[in-house]
């Protein structure tokens, strides 16, 4: 199995996105690069080359939906997951989703203690 | 930031992420204040329900996620009713929404700046609420104790007795002294007499006239020479936490005193976590460490009987799915092997199919946690049920009367300390001592006063012997003390050292107060190379130890 090195991460606020990379450089240990913006994500993809898309749904600019359908048009990343983190994850919500193209879905608010350990699970279960 | 093994201190940095973001609570909440007090006078103002919303839904996904919770569920409250509004209500706005909104705010308002901040002050920089469950590892570690009685002799006689258990005590007959010296430094606990003085229970009022000025009342045990009801009443009033009547029982005592003041000191819990895949294995150790347990991680699910031998666990933690072995399987080996056969098996696996849970506890398995498993819960999950482990495993491994193990468990462990001690290159005694004409005390005394002196050997070795020291009763008045990175020399000096103070500690009895001594044997590793040898020759030692007139300990040559 490939190990999970780098993530590329998106989201607008900044409280949550301090947290996050925290729980995900330091109890994760993975690489991180931190966007503002479905726009910003699309602008660094390529020079990044993430092995994981961690997407806020709800941002300015461009939202987590909207990047998805557009690096989906990119080659080198047609096939690269992508997870949501999402405050609506009502069994349907989720699966419009999964619908979308999305890997799974990670529910807002999160625990930072554990966040690295989903991200973890769901790599493994994409990989398997 | 990094924490004294070197390792990234994430709670400590998740700590101060937190207490960043508790003092900006306030400022959101008063911004959402702004948007609703604007959205009220013009409810179709489409830009300023838009930014309400998205002010609420902000704060209800960071606060949640930062562990304020009530602030995070009254923002996601607000949030469902603007939505339900826009799209249940096509934005009408009824008196009674507007009311119901105002009042969700309301209560988000109590947050405010100080309400936040006392809820990060409550925990104490650096920590979060995985380390604010007791930690087994820490206990109180303050020993000064006070007395307070007006009769010197008595003073002198109970300082002394109480000394041999490893405390400090300082004795008062004097009252203004005794508050003097408690306002300057705080004792772990207070022993007083109630009939102190002239006045009747005047030892009663003196600690209720103290307690009225602090916060936290004095810890406080009662002496008295009456046995009156109403008396005990007064006491327990007062906060007394234990109440004797003169003459007092040093051991009954001094059991009190350590409870209060947790002196017996518990080893902190050992868990082996297995799952094959590492990082989930590292979160789930540094959950645990975070809560003062000790972790081995093992992510060969096959290597797990190799690591059993020389880290007994307290519990095992494993993953239900892995590829070379399940957890499943695993379970079914460690149940196979009477040494592990009562140690609870915890399953993490994000298994939520319920038959598959009946499955694996049928096998064995004791019980099912569902990953992504919250870090506080796996910390309570955890330690109950070793606390349960533990209390059933003690009444089959330890001594009924004095809380030592048993023989069995002592032989046991002497080999596995052992074990330990050849791998690590380093020295290791084992002693075995006896209490000498303990038939004489049993005869003369009274069995009673007999179960005491044992219990007395117990406690006074329990406290004053290290941690990872063991002592056992090895039967009748015999015990063995396994003392890992301690040479004969220094074993002697320190089984010495406890055969003098042991001879100190006077016995009460019907017949009279009494004193016993104990003779001591002492075997070594490196000198004797078995577990079975070196039992051999801490008993012959023992035997020269009585022959040659007892009370003294002889190191085997």
């Amino acid at each position: 199995m490939v190990a999970l090195e780098r993530i590329l991460y998106a989201e607008d606020e900044p409280d949550i996105q301090q947290v996050a990379s925290l729980a995900l450089e330091l109890v994760g240990g993975y690489n991180l690069k931190t966007c503002n913006s479905g726009l910003e994500a699309l602008a660094e993809i390529e020079a990044y080359a993430p092995q994981l898309l961690l997407f806020d749904v709800m941002m300015p600019d461009m939202d987590g939906p909207t990047a998805l359908e557009k690096i989906r048009e990119l080659e080198a990343f047609k096939d690269t997951p992508v997870i949501f983190m999402t405050a609506k994850v009502q069994p349907n919500e989720v699966q419009g989703y999964l619908d979308m193209g999305a890997v799974d879905v990670i529910a807002k608010p999160f625990d930072p203690m554990t966040l690295a350990a989903q991200i973890q699970e769901i790599w493994e279960k994409v990989q398997a | 930031m990094l924490g004294s093994d070197g390792k990234p201190d994430i709670q400590a940095a998740l700590a101060a992420l937190k207490v960043s973001f508790a003092q900006k609570i306030p400022e959101k909440i008063h911004e959402i204040r702004q948007s609703w007090d604007t959205l009220k006078i013009a409810t179709d103002d489409a830009a300023t329900f838009t930014l309400l919303h998205r002010q609420s839904h902000i704060l209800a996904g960071t606060a949640g996620t930062y562990g304020f919770d009530e602030v995070g569920r009254l923002a996601k409250d607000i949030e469902i009713m603007l939505q339900d509004e826009l799209t249940e209500h096509q934005n009408t706005w009824t008196a009674l929404a507007i009311e119901s909104l105002e009042a969700l705010l309301r209560q988000l308002e109590t947050f405010d700046q100080d309400v936040v901040l006392n809820q990060t002050k409550a925990m104490p920089e650096g920590k979060t609420e995985v380390e604010l469950l007791p930690q087994p590892t820490s206990p109180k570690q303050s020993k000064l104790i006070y007395i307070v009685d007006d009769e010197d002799d008595f003073l002198k006689i109970m300082s002394l007795q109480i000394e041999t258990f490893g405390y400090e005590v300082v004795s008062f007959s004097s009252l203004l002294k005794f508050s003097e010296a408690v306002a300057e430094q705080e004792p772990a606990l207070v022993i007083m007499d109630v009939e102190f003085g002239q006045g009747e229970k005047e030892g009663i009022q003196y600690i209720n006239l103290i307690n009225a000025k602090r916060e936290i009342a004095l810890q406080t045990i009662f002496l008295t020479s009456s046995t009156d009801v109403l008396t005990r009443l007064e006491a327990v009033r007062a906060g007394g936490l234990g109440y004797f009547t003169k003459p007092v029982l040093i051991e009954k005592l001094v059991d009190t005193i350590d409870h209060f003041t947790h002196q017996v000191p518990e080893e902190p819990y050992k868990i082996v976590i297995v799952d094959d895949s590492p990082v989930q294995s590292a979160f789930a150790a540094l959950t645990l460490q975070q809560a003062g347990m000790e972790t081995r991680e093992v992510n060969e699910p096959l290597e797990l009987l190799n690591q059993l031998i020389d880290f007994p666990p307290d519990l095992i933690l494993t993953d239900l799915y892995m590829p070379e072995c399940s957890g499943l399987e695993l379970s079914k080996i460690i149940r196979q092997m009477d040494a592990y056969v009562s140690v609870p098996i915890v399953f993490l696996s994000s298994e939520h199919d319920q038959k598959k849970q009946m499955g694996a506890m049928s096998l064995g398995g004791d019980d099912f946690l569902s990953k992504p498993v919250q870090p506080w819960y796996l910390v309570s999950a955890v330690t109950s049920r070793v606390k349960r482990g533990r209390k059933t495993r003690g009444l089959a491994e330890t001594d009924g009367l004095t809380g030592l193990l048993n023989h069995t468990k002592s032989k046991e462990r002497l080999e596995l300390e052992l074990s330990r001690a050849k791998r690590e290159k380093l020295p290791l005694s084992f002693a075995m001592l006896d209490i000498d004409f303990f038939k004489h005390v049993n005869d003369n005394y009274g069995h009673p006063a007999g179960d005491r002196v044992l219990k007395s050997l117990a406690n006074m070795f329990k406290q004053r012997l290290r941690q990872y020291d063991t002592i056992g009763r090895y039967g009748g008045e015999e015990f063995a003390v396994i003392l890992p990175n301690t040479d004969a020399a220094t074993a002697k000096m320190l089984m010495d050292h406890l055969r003098v103070s042991f001879s100190k500690i006077s016995h009460y009895s019907v017949e009279g107060d009494f004193s016993c001594n104990f003779s001591c044997g002492i075997a070594s590793f490196p000198e004797f190379k078995s577990g079975s040898v070196m039992n051999d020759e801490a008993d012959k030692a023992l035997y020269v130890a009585k022959e040659s007139g007892r009370n003294r300990v002889v190191v085997a040559p």
